[in-house]
């Protein structure tokens, strides 16, 4: 990637990201990009190494190599972090005998903000009632919705949500949905939010960027995954000679519960032919239609089955 | 800067941390007064009559015991962050860590100097009218009571700065205050008092203080006043510097 392009205003470039712990890879190699004016989903499952990965980006933790960059610089280089990123990470920072208001107003100061920006976000997530109860009160859903109006203070252009969906109620996550949709689409703002849950922001993201065990496992549209990744399922009671037989293809091979194996690369036709030429017996051959949350576990669950996007 | 120190004033003024502590501390500083007018006299003591400048002096310097209570404010007042998370949108608004572990020293020094006052006023409203209805005249002046009094202010306020330290050190509240307590109360008294290591009792954070304040009667000679007090200030710019160097180099969790 040139300089030039990883220096448009509001765009997050990850590259080559690795963050060792001791024996653990937790972020292996990691690169992926983020488009301003889109909704970026990044997802994998616990422990895939998303928060890691969104700290080094945040430059609360060091990367062991790799950068990453928001609007082409380190987030220590920006000039003014605190007006250009919000971010909001998986534990919620609060201190609970401090009321929301309080809580806001200590980082309004930091800030160098008005007191009164303050009451503005509570307004706009919804806590105006609550801004002088202890956080110790509120429910998960009310802390989402706080951590939320901490990332906004600054009136940011690029938002980071490590699982901003977590403990919010389905009225919550539609809630989620408009304002994520707004920033994107009206403000031009990036957001990029993490989930492990695909189903939780499913209806909401134009991209993703899937990671397990610290790779990349997938980056484009979500539509071009369900594409891609359906496979064709292949049954036969030789699967080594199947194996063999379909090398050449370079496609994926995943094994299914039911003892037959989806292959991804490659149509029906292709797998037929190369089938038959190699003399393999086979019992079943059609085209798959998993689901998209089918896709994504069983993506994420064989981290070998890495996917380039079509797009 | 100023930003940051609003910002880390305002930590400390909006969670109910203080009163119990500062309590304590005003406790603490008013037994030492009382103790020490109670029982002078008590023949076979030892102790010079409250007209003597030194006993006046290790009245005055009561408001020093203070320290025990400050250090642990410190480690409260930076532990709590990490235990929170509360260091996380801090050093996302500031980057530049130093700065933020710079005003972070600055407040909990100042925290730090508001329980030393406490406890000067406490002292103050019982030796004052107590020893004038003795009729023991004192001269806060010319017996240097001002300058143990200045002292102990001085050493409350370090050791807040100390506790900022250990808490970055150790990031878990229970273990810095356990080590902190248990280094100010065993291992210090003990390096006081046996024979050989009790020459080293002086260099030590309360070795200084004692020096500076006069409070500790102990089996060693202690530093000049003044030495102690620069002595002091330099373990409280180490704890700063090791708060900071910890801060920079470190993850924030
Ligand atoms: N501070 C840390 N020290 C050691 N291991 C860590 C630390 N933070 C995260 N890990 C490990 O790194 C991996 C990725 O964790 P994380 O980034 O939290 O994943 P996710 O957010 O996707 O659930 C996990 O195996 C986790 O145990
Ligand atoms: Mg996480």
């Amino acid at each position: 990637m040139s300089t030039d392009s990883a220096a448009v205003e509001g765009r997050i470039v990850a590259s080559g990201l690795t963050k060792v712990f001791g024996q653990i890879k937790a972020v292996d190699g990691l690169s992926f990009t983020v488009e301003p004016g889109s909704v970026t989903g990044f997802l994998g499952p616990n422990g895939a190494g998303k928060t890691t990965t969104l700290r080094m980006i945040l430059g609360l933790a060091a990367a062991t190599s790799g950068t990453g960059t928001i609007s082409g610089v380190t987030y220590a280089q920006l000039p003014h972090p605190g007006r250009t990123v919000g971010a909001v990470l998986e534990a919620t920072s609060f201190h609970p005998g401090r009321s929301a208001r309080n809580h806001l107003r200590v980082f309004c100061a930091a800030a160098g903000l008005p007191d009164k920006r303050a009451d503005e976000v509570l307004e706009w997530v919804g806590l105006t009632q609550a801004a002088t109860y202890s956080v110790r009160g509120f429910s998960l859903g009310m802390r989402q919705r706080l951590a939320l109006a901490t990332a906004l203070l600054g009136n940011p252009r690029v938002l980071l949500l490590d699982e901003p969906a977590n403990g919010l109620d389905p009225e919550g996550i539609a809630w989620l949905r408009g304002l994520l949709r707004h920033f994107a689409d009206v403000d031009g703002r990036t957001v990029l939010v993490s989930s492990h849950v695909l189903s939780e922001v499913e209806q909401t993201v134009d991209r993703v960027v899937i990671i397990a065990k610290g790779r990349l496992i997938y980056e484009g549209r979500l539509a071009d995954l369900e594409g891609a990744s359906a496979g064709v399922v292949v049954r036969s009671p030789t699967l080594d000679q199947l194996r063999a037989a379909l090398a050449p293809l370079h496609v994926t091979i995943t094994s299914r519960l039911d003892g037959s194996v989806a292959v991804v690369g490659a149509t029906p036709e292709a797998i037929g032919r190369a089938a038959w030429e190699a003399r393999v017996e086979l019992h079943e051959l059609r085209a798959g239609s998993s689901s998209l949350e089918e896709t994504f576990l069983r993506l994420t669950a064989d981290p070998t089955g890495t996917l380039e996007a079509s797009a | 800067m100023i930003a940051l120190l609003r910002s880390e004033w305002r930590k400390v003024t909006t969670i109910k941390l203080g009163w119990g502590m500062l309590l304590g501390a005003m406790a603490l500083a008013a037994l030492g007064v009382v103790a020490q007018i109670a029982s002078n006299g008590t023949p076979g003591t030892g102790v010079p009559p409250l007209s003597d400048p030194e006993t006046q002096k290790s009245i005055a310097a009561s408001a020093s015991s203070a320290y025990l209570f400050s250090v642990v404010v410190g480690i409260i007042l930076i532990t709590t962050e990490f235990r929170h998370f509360t260091s996380r949108p801090t050093f996302l608004l500031e980057p530049r860590r130093g700065l933020v572990i710079a005003a972070k020293a600055v407040i909990t020094a100042g925290v730090g100097l508001l329980y030393g006052i406490a406890c000067v006023v406490v002292s103050l409203a019982i030796t004052v009218p107590w020893l004038s209805a003795k009729g023991v005249h004192v001269d806060w002046v010319a017996n240097g009571l001002v300058v143990v009094m200045v002292g102990a202010l001085f050493v409350v306020a370090i050791f807040a700065v100390v506790g900022l330290g250990v808490g970055v050190l150790f990031r878990n509240q229970v273990a810095a205050v356990i080590s902190a307590l248990t280094y100010l109360f065993v291992v210090e008294p003990l390096v006081a008092i046996v024979p050989v290591v009790r020459e080293g009792y002086r260099y030590l954070p309360g070795g200084a203080a004692a020096a500076l304040t006069g409070a500790a009667r102990v089996q060693t000679t202690l530093l000049p006043n003044w030495q102690g007090g620069l002595l002091l200030l330099g373990w409280g710019l180490l704890f700063a510097f090791l708060g900071w160097i910890l801060t920079v180099s470190r993850d924030i969790p």
